[in-house]
């Protein structure tokens, strides 16, 4: 068989179904050895919509996601999404090809240096140079993708090791590496049990680490067990049990008031798959600035990176959090934090007719079927569905979190409901984001996929204008989007037939139709351009000094 | 005073191991001051000693270098020491 050959047969070794990409010259001998192949391809119609489709299929899943792309502006065009799988600890595995390596290093037609380039936004990348190292490097490329913390690997292949001829032997497959787990860590966990039941107001600060460990199970438990108060990273989003009465929600520069409040009052704060990200922390030095802290990770880089622990351990949360459950005696502590969350619980009786985007969004929430996967953008509107949208699950709360990338939205939900097609694929984005990778509707039209499309529109990039707004004196330097297409016509263009509504009594209805057509749909909500995200850590406060709304 | 410390560093023989030591080096905020490169008789590996001096704690960069696929062994020395050696 053709090197090409053996790329599709161990992706179906590697259990992969779907794949998403683009061809062009330098991988057509991949593409032709996919035609016809129990490999599905999905075409995207822009590398980085490929690039996307593959971390939501991996974040809906847990499995690894895959793109493909031709060399020079395929592979160019998929660093972004790379870049943003990164910084989210996203398994991916991208395919690029390459020019021959008789040609390498020329200035060929769509040559560049790939490799090169994809250092700083990959956990590593390989360029092969025999076809006889193919196997073993693709193998070791999705054991990477998965294994420690998760993250992109990048396999670059030239042209002429696709067509070169190589055995058909397979590797054995290894399994991935597994954790250290509890008995590793005696001192450290004696050390940490002595300090949660010496503490007196213990706070669980839990990142996407938790759920990407499979220890949801455990960690609530844990917090059952020790009646611990928990607050949540945007990316765990639905790692606490939603019934949890001390679950404050998250925390951060747009976190609610109590989890905010609580963590700068807390005096042990329990890191748990989380990296103390500067959206998070607001003023470093001033973060929960009365804790000790106890850091539980995978990875020892984030250990003491931006915060020194008292204790670390770099583990398997769920043999940890096992044996640091303990029953605790702190019922002030706990009684402290139920009343935050009640005193500052969200409101949604907003007056006057126009729609209010987070009484929506909580509608739309409410509305949805158990296990709807919800996609969103970057933005006003993402914050809006951290805030008032409810997540049974991590992986059903897909936004980019670290990288923030405006256009993710889309090409997410359609990896997400390409990976779970039994399940609801729900997008939320904004009018800015949505003209980003707008050309994925044309992914939606030609695979009939029945993504649920809510565009809310201000007319702004809304983010940037709360910001020139509130810092930079009112100046609202090209953030406005009055020129927005008709969209629900340009939905149209694509067979997606759509609806579009500005007032309260339009919502219910507008819900049911969307939820309840068979096939995709987008609606179409014009929202007050003058409406912002609150709360809000302003740069360089403490989080404790959140600006509120204040009357116009 | 920022403190200089030499990294001797054992990695997969590929050229690349050494663009990103450097990569990782500069964009977590270390001065590459001195750099030595050896090739291991077996064509195993290579091995790179690195000096680098920042305001940063070195933790930050040894963290980082050391979870890189390709870097196999990492060994900090402080340079004073290592010339009283």
């Amino acid at each position: 068989m053709t090197g090409a050959e053996l790329v599709i047969q161990l992706l179906a070794q590697h259990g992969v179904h779907s794949v998403f990409g683009y061809p062009g010259g330098a991988i057509m001998p991949i593409y032709d050895a996919l035609y016809q192949s129990p490999v599905k391809h999905y075409l995207c119609r822009h590398e980085q919509g490929a690039g996307f489709a593959a971390i939501g299929y991996a974040r809906a899943s847990g499995n690894t996601g895959v793109c493909f792309a031709t060399s020079g502006p395929g592979a160019t065009n998929l660093v972004t999404a790379l870049a943003d799988a990164l910084l989210d600890s996203v398994p991916v595995v991208a395919i690029t090809g390459q020019v021959s390596q008789a040609v390498a290093g020329t200035d060929a037609f769509q040559e560049v240096d790939v490799l090169g380039m994809s250092l700083t936004v990959t956990k590593h990348s390989f360029y092969v140079r025999r076809v006889e190292d193919l196997a073993a490097t693709l193998h070791e490329a999705f054991l990477l993708a998965q294994s420690g913390r998760p993250g992109p690997v990048l396999v670059d292949i030239p042209k002429d090791v696709q067509l070169a001829q190589v055995s058909a032997h397979l590797p054995q497959l290894a399994e991935v590496a597994t954790p250290a787990g509890a008995a590793a860590f005696p001192a450290e966990l004696a050390e940490a049990v002595a300090l949660l039941q010496q503490s007196k107001k213990p706070l669980a600060y839990i990142g996407g680490g938790a759920h990407m460990a499979g220890a949801l199970p455990e960690l609530n438990q844990f917090l059952r067990a020790t009646g611990m108060p928990s607050v949540t990273t945007l990316k765990a989003m639905g790692s606490v049990d939603k019934y949890n009465p001390l679950y404050l929600g998250m925390l951060g520069m747009h976190g609610t008031q109590a989890a905010n409040l609580a963590v700068q009052q807390c005096d042990l704060l329990v890191c748990l798959g989380a990296r103390f990200d500067d959206r998070v922390t607001g003023h470093l030095a001033r973060f929960a600035p009365h804790a000790k802290v106890i850091h539980l990770d995978i990875d020892p880089a984030e250990i003491n990176k931006l915060r020194a622990a008292t204790v670390a351990m770099c583990g398997d949360l769920k043999q940890l959090l096992p044996a640091m459950t303990v029953q605790l005696d702190n019922p002030a502590w706990r009684n402290e934090c139920a009343e935050l969350k009640h005193q500052f619980g969200w409101r949604y009786d907003h007056p006057g007719d126009r729609i209010y985007a987070p009484a929506f969004l909580r509608q739309v929430s409410d509305a949805l079927p158990a296990n709807t996967i919800v996609s969103c953008d970057v933005g006003q509107h993402q914050m809006w569905v951290a805030q008032h949208m409810q997540f049974g699950s991590p992986r059903n709360h897909l936004s980019s979190g670290g990288l923030g990338t405006m256009g993710f939205g889309l090409p997410a939900a359609i990896g997400a409901k390409v990976s779970r097609p039994d399940d609801m694929s729900v997008l939320v984005t904004g009018d800015g984001s949505f003209m980003m990778n707008v050309q994925e509707l044309a992914t939606i039209k030609r695979f009939r996929l029945p993504v649920k499309i809510i565009v809310l529109d201000n007319q702004r990039l809304g983010m940037v204008k709360q910001w020139q707004q509130l810092f930079f004196s009112g100046r609202y330097s090209e953030t406005n989007l009055e020129d927005n297409p008709d969209f629900v016509s340009l939905a149209a263009a694509f067979a997606i037939p759509g609806h579009s509504i500005s007032r309260k009594d339009e919502m219910a209805d507008a819900i049911e139709s969307m939820l309840n057509w068979p096939g995709p749909y987008l609606l179409h909500v014009r929202i007050n351009e003058l409406d912002n995200v609150w709360p809000l850590v302003p740069p360089g406060a403490a989080n404790q000094e959140m600006l509120m709304e204040t009357a116009p | 005073m920022m403190t200089p410390h030499t990294l001797t560093i054992r990695t997969r023989n590929d050229a690349v191991a050494v663009e990103r030591l450097l990569q990782v080096t500069r964009y977590r905020g270390f001065q590459l001051v001195g750099m030595q490169l050896h090739g291991q008789a077996d064509q195993q590996g290579m091995v790179i000693e690195l000096q680098v001096q920042s305001e940063r704690p070195l933790s930050l960069l040894t963290g980082q270098l050391a979870k890189l696929y390709d870097v196999l062994q990492l060994d900090v020395h402080e340079v004073q020491a290592q010339l009283r050696a």
